[in-house]
């Protein structure tokens, strides 16, 4: 039963970026980046499968 | 009685006592990363309608568009004078004031206090509401004096071929 914790690591971080990313979109929202806010809502969309992907892995090698 | 309650009648992880699943109540490391999995599916549907309010915003959709309309004649209304009209609906009372040769000021002139009509002091140099005495600045429309919190709504304007016309109203910023 040896498991390894990497993936869930990395989907912690993910996690954290998905939070700066959201706060981020939604403060440039308001300072009227629209720029910004449509990259940071690119960032959070593609963090998703990225997610699952990981998850994915993860599940492979320890079960 | 206090023994008789206070016992627990057997060690086990299900508090319903009629469903068995095993480990139902249990987070496990593969648990674990579906909740976070999950929880980045969140945050990606909600990132969705920022995205589509931020581009319409980009496309100047946010701007309502208004046919541009005439106000007057420019050597109709000397420097320093003012005229009502009516922009964009014809129950939307405003005043052009022209302050300059070239420069024109417009505003929706119903008193952002109570609605009152707002009119164009030329010797003061300011605009008065009469109701309350609510005053203000002609350049920006913010209030200055009286009631009123709120700045006029500006018009946009402009001047062609020795007409001047009202293109536009500037969107309400708090
Ligand atoms: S309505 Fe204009 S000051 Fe009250």
């Amino acid at each position: 039963m040896k498991r390894s914790y990497v993936s869930v690591a990395l989907l912690l971080a993910i996690l954290m970026l998905n939070i700066i990313a959201t706060q981020y979109m939604v403060h440039q929202y308001f300072y009227e980046n629209y720029t910004n806010t449509i990259g940071a809502a690119i960032i959070n969309v593609i963090l998703f499968p990225a997610a699952f992907f990981i998850y994915k892995k993860g599940v492979k090698i320890n079960d | 009685m206090t023994d008789k309650n206070n016992k627990i009648p057997f060690n086990e992880d299900n508090y319903t006592h009629n469903i068995n699943r095993n480990n139902e109540r249990k987070l496990d490391r593969r648990g674990f990363m579906k909740t976070l999995v999950g929880a980045a599916g969140v945050f990606a549907v909600s990132s969705l309608p920022w995205g589509v309010l931020a581009a319409k915003e980009l496309n100047g959709l946010g701007d309502k568009k208004y046919p541009k309309q005439k106000i007057i004649d420019v050597k109709s209304l000397p420097i320093g004078d003012a005229v009502d009209f009516y922009f964009p609906g014809e129950h939307d009372s405003a005043i052009l004031i022209r302050l300059s040769d070239e420069k024109y000021v417009a505003y929706q002139n119903a008193c952002t206090h109570l609605r009152c009509p707002v009119f164009w002091k030329k010797d003061e140099g300011e605009m008065l509401c009469p109701c309350h005495h609510g005053k203000f600045d002609v350049e920006t429309g913010a209030p200055t004096a009286g009631p009123p919190r709120r700045p006029l709504p500006e018009i946009y304007v402009k001047v062609e071929n020795g007409t001047v016309f009202a293109v536009g109203v500037k969107r309400y910023e708090a």
